[in-house]
């Protein structure tokens, strides 16, 4: 922290501290061997304390020394840093957007690039892709960085390897995709999560292609095989952004597909509002697993949308036996028509579960005018006070009842 | 000015903290003939360039250390006259849709993700000036004879 805010003052507070310990120990040495010359550090205790006296502020003075010239150094170094990696950022931009014709862009081939240039070059291909995009990976590829990212992800050194894996999905190279899905086998699941990722940024750029041998393709059969977790999935599958669509849908499509992956497809398909996909997501909603079911109206609330063939099963599952399913249905309703809504809700308002009761309130709340006319009828005159109350909050919450209004509802004083 | 503008004489603020990215939309920009272009790293200067410059666009990186792309937008709100059509293009790496809702209700007007295709931010960044200098020359339009500052 001081190091990044805090320099100047450290620097400063050191140089105080010891610039005063230093003079007051000098002084005492001074007066020593003034003493010693006058008879007055004569003994041999006086010589071993003006020899430590002595030594102390000597080391003071070198540690404080040192101290100024490694800021002074570092600072140097920093600001030299920032010339080169704007000097080098200037270059690979100019490259990008020029091309070959940019001055020195074929001189330098094959000559090992420094760290700051790589590290500039890896920035800019987080933020272009297209031509430009290419043109950088090309000018990568003619200086050999590819092949040695490639090489350094396949050592032994742990670190090494994961800066490596890590960098491949900065520059996003589709040479390297093979051996990044063959990492999502690796022992280690840190090297697997990091290998995810970077897999699916590279996937997201590369030109979808169909066919069993297609990278879509070997990605999909990858993470079905690999020991992946659902969190590690779902990070990989939300990176592929507009590639995404395609392999969820295949994913959900499998018959054979794992509780665990289609938790995570649908999860996806809600997280990236892929609305076209509604109907595929609804075959889910009567599935075995409670998780599955409320995953699937989740998805569906996140998309906004219940798609007509949905509408019976969202009703069954209003009545579900697992609460979190429950709630997740209630939320989904509120994208109902308005009359199946209501009608569909309002029992749910006297639920057993709080959840429930809320997420029934909640929707019919967003159904509009006739919906908070049904909760505002709830909480003025609904049998069961758990109902009232929940109706109470609602209004309250959405700014449709006053505090006054809801503590008479409510019978609090 | 408000004649016949030019799209190229528009005033472009660029806000993103990395060095690189700057560059990167300065160069694009330049290339395609934008000669007022200016950036900031630091998102805490915005205000102040802001009310200095009077950009036409701002192309605004919403992921940003200590103050945000909303954070910035919620800075810009009071700045920007309900009447105004002043265009905010956010760049960013997160497609989600919350995020996006999100930066739309707090003043964005288009999107471009990262890494972004050169043609398509020249091509968002033209349409966002097109409709701002629209909308300038319909409230000239609207003052009447006189009164036009």
């Amino acid at each position: 922290m001081w190091r990044r805010y805090g320099d100047a003052v450290y620097t400063l507070m050191t140089l105080a501290i010891f610039g005063f310990e230093t003079i007051a120990l000098g002084a005492l040495s001074l007066s020593f061997l003034l003493g010693r010359t006058t008879g007055i550090a004569s003994t041999p205790v006086e010589g071993i304390l003006l020899g430590i006296v002595i030594s102390t502020a000597s080391a003071l003075a070198l540690l404080g020394l040192y101290l100024l010239s490694y800021h002074f150094v570092s600072n140097l170094r920093d600001r030299w840093q920032a010339d080169q990696l704007d000097q080098w950022t200037e270059w690979w931009v100019g490259l990008a957007l020029t091309g070959p014709d940019q001055p020195g862009a074929h001189a330098s081939d094959r000559y090992r690039l420094p760290r700051v240039a790589v590290h500039s070059v890896l920035s800019l291909l987080e933020s272009v892709k297209g031509e430009e995009g290419d043109r950088l990976k090309e000018a990568l590829a003619g200086h050999g960085v590819d092949s040695w990212f490639m090489r350094r992800a396949r050592s032994g050194h742990l670190t090494a390897k994961l800066d490596a894996i890590e960098n491949l999905g900065k520059a996003r190279l589709p040479q390297a995709f093979d051996q990044l899905l063959g990492l999502l086998h690796h022992a280690k699941p840190v090297v697997r999560r990091m290998s995810a990722r970077a897999a699916g940024v590279t996937l997201a750029i590369m030109p979808p292609t169909e066919g069993p041998d297609s990278p879509h393709a070997r990605f999909i059969q990858a993470i079905k095989h690999a020991d992946l977790q659902p969190g590690v999935v779902q990070e990989s599958l939300l990176l592929l952004e507009t590639r995404a669509g395609p392999i969820l849908k295949e994913l959900l499509s499998d018959p054979e597909l794992s509780d665990s992956l289609r938790w995570v497809a649908l999860e996806t398909v809600g997280r990236l509002g892929l609305a076209d996909m509604a109907e595929l997501a609804t075959a889910s909603c009567d599935h075995p697993d409670p998780e599955i079911r409320a995953a699937t109206f989740r998805c569906l609330r996140r998309l906004g949308t219940v798609p007509e063939g949905a509408e019976a099963c969202l009703l069954e599952a209003l009545d579900d036996d697992v609460d979190f399913v429950r709630i997740q249905a209630a939320h989904a309703a509120a994208f109902l028509p308005a009359e199946t809504a209501l009608a569909a809700l309002e029992p749910h308002l006297q639920d057993d579960s709080w959840w429930v009761r809320r997420a029934a309130a909640g929707s019919l709340a967003r159904l509009g005018e006739i919906g908070v006319a049904t909760v505002r009828r709830a909480a003025e005159s609904h049998p069961d006070k758990a109902a009232r109350e929940m109706a109470v909050q609602i209004l309250l919450e959405a700014d449709e009842m006053s505090p006054a209004a809801a503590r008479l509802a409510t019978g609090v004083a | 000015m408000l004649g016949t503008p030019r799209l190229t004489d528009a005033r472009i603020l660029v806000v993103d903290d990395e060095r690189v990215n700057v560059v990167l939309l300065e160069r694009i920009l330049e290339q395609d003939g934008y000669r007022n272009v200016k950036s900031l790293t630091d998102p805490s200067g915005v205000p102040a360039l802001f009310d200095e410059f009077e950009p036409d666009l701002v192309l605004l990186d919403l992921h940003m250390p200590k103050l945000d792309g909303f954070a910035v937008m919620k800075l810009l709100e009071d700045r920007i006259s309900r009447d105004v059509f002043l265009p905010i293009l956010i760049l960013t790496a997160d497609i989600r849709p919350e995020i996006k809702r999100r930066a739309l209700s707090a003043g964005a007007k288009d999107f471009v993700t990262k890494p972004f295709d050169r043609t398509e931010v020249l091509l968002r960044i033209q349409n966002l000036l097109e409709t701002r200098f629209l909308h300038l020359r319909m409230r000239h339009d609207a003052v009447p004879e006189g009164q036009a500052t």
